[in-house]
């Protein structure tokens, strides 16, 4: 493998020395590009309690492109579609070099504090979202508990 | 004299020596609350040698000078936090030594004196994240932002690339008129920077002397926590069977002879699919996920 870019190695150590409350991301034994993330659901959200597995990515060109992250655990939510991609825009068009790793993970916490029901990936999820908001806010609570919680 | 006299007569000459450079609010009884200025380093007209500033913000107290004004520094350009942490402490010793007198003017000058003395960026670059050593070449741009040129370069390039790419894409009556612009990486305003200066930058100097990844015992403990959720997870069906899910799709476009008991994409699939594959391996799922990202990525 390529060596590793001097910024890839200073983002991991402060993500382990200063680590973000309700996130943690800690870089794969053999690939050193490939972070297992869990990151804590919000507190008055309908995801509160839970813990989420994500997976992230660095591409060779990060970070002059957007890491590539996805859900592991399941999660009931309006711009998280059934595979678990996200739906948000630093992600995408708005990516920046000056975004980092856990700037990356503070967006993806706060999308799920404030779900957009107007810009969906999960369209079943988001139709619901919007006709009924307190069915679709149980079904993300019983979610969370059945799937995203730890021993 | 009064109080507010005194305050009066201070604000005044700020005003005359400053001019445009300060900013004063009064409260709905004509008496001045806060006063707020932008400090530069003194760098005599040569705006573009000025690399770093702040805001300084003074709030009077009704007791204002007899006891001592609050004050904040916002918005610091090119400082980082020790270099912040140190101007406030000198502001509090300038403030105590001045009670009873104006003392805003003094706190003006001594943040000014400070710039002067560092005027040198002490942030990092947004980009490597590395600092700014003697002999980097570097940019400031427009809206007091720090880049490595070989950092801000690389930007640049990959931006425009992308922009010409989208412009491509686009009908000949939709593609910009303006051309490219270029975008400061941390706050998005248009920067101008001449694209050939920075693309013969040297890479910054502490990123070539910067140290290797270790793999250390808290990192494997760290990796074996996600683990075990993982698993934890994955036995209460929680985790994403990518698999399973595409197949889904696949099984109602095509479910003419296949009338199995597939719910499909409903909203009613909240029960955990049944797991059909043996478990994997935390290195086969990687590898499975980076195929998905592959397949994904041109979304």
């Amino acid at each position: 493998m390529a060596v590793l870019p001097r910024r890839i190695i200073k983002e991991t150590q402060r993500l382990m020395q200063e680590p973000v409350p309700g996130i943690s991301a800690v870089p794969d034994d053999s690939n050193a590009r490939y972070f297992h993330v869990i990151v804590t659901g919000p507190e008055d959200s309908p995801f509160e309690g839970g813990l989420f597995k994500l997976e992230l990515f660095l591409p060779e060109d990060y970070p002059m492109s957007a890491p590539k992250v996805r859900f592991i655990t399941k999660i009931y939510h309006p711009n998280i579609d059934r595979l678990g991609r996200i739906c948000l825009d630093i992600l995408k068009d708005k990516w920046s070099p000056a975004l980092q790793i856990r700037t990356v993970l503070l967006s993806i916490q706060a999308l799920l504090s404030a779900p957009n029901p107007d810009d969906p990936l999960a369209n079943d999820v988001a139709e619901l979202w919007k006709v009924n908001e307190i069915e679709a806010i149980r079904n993300a609570k019983e979610w969370t508990r059945r799937y995203a919680m730890d021993n | 004299m009064s109080q507010q006299e005194r305050v009066q007569e201070e604000l005044e000459a700020l005003e005359a020596i400053l001019m445009d450079d300060i900013s004063i609010t009064y409260n709905a009884k004509g008496c001045a609350e806060l006063v707020k200025s932008v400090i530069f380093p003194s760098t005599a007209n040569e705006v573009d040698k000025q690399y770093v500033c702040v805001t300084l913000e003074v709030e009077l107290p009704q007791d204002y000078p007899d006891c001592k004004p609050v004050t904040r520094l916002k918005s610091p350009r090119g400082l980082d936090e020790s270099t912040v942490d140190h101007l406030y402490k000198e502001i509090a010793n300038k403030c105590e030594e001045y009670i009873g007198h104006a003392v805003i003017y003094e706190l003006i000058e001594l943040i000014r004196q400070n710039l002067t003395e560092s005027n040198l960026p002490t942030c990092q670059c947004a980009v490597c994240l590395y600092g700014f050593s003697e002999g980097d070449s570097f940019t400031k741009t427009q809206c007091f932002h720090y880049f490595h040129n070989y950092c801000l370069a690389k930007h640049v390039t990959v931006n425009e690339k992308n922009f010409l790419e989208e412009q491509d894409k686009l009908p000949a009556w939709k593609r910009s008129t303006v051309g490219f612009q270029a975008t400061c990486p941390v706050c998005r305003e248009p920067i101008s920077c001449d694209g050939t200066k920075l693309k013969t930058s040297l890479p910054p100097k502490e990123l070539q002397d910067a140290q290797k990844f270790e793999v250390t015992q808290e990192l494997k403990m760290l990796q074996q926590k996600m683990q075990q959720l993982f698993n934890y997870q994955k036995s209460k069906g929680g985790i994403i069977d990518i698999e399973a899910e595409e197949n889904k799709l696949l099984l109602i476009t095509n479910s003419e002879d296949n009338n199995s008991e597939d719910p499909g994409p409903s909203l009613s699939s909240s029960n955990p699919p049944v797991e059909q594959q043996p478990l994997h391996n935390g290195l086969q799922n990687r590898n499975h996920n980076q195929r998905h990202y592959s397949k994904y990525s041109n979304r």
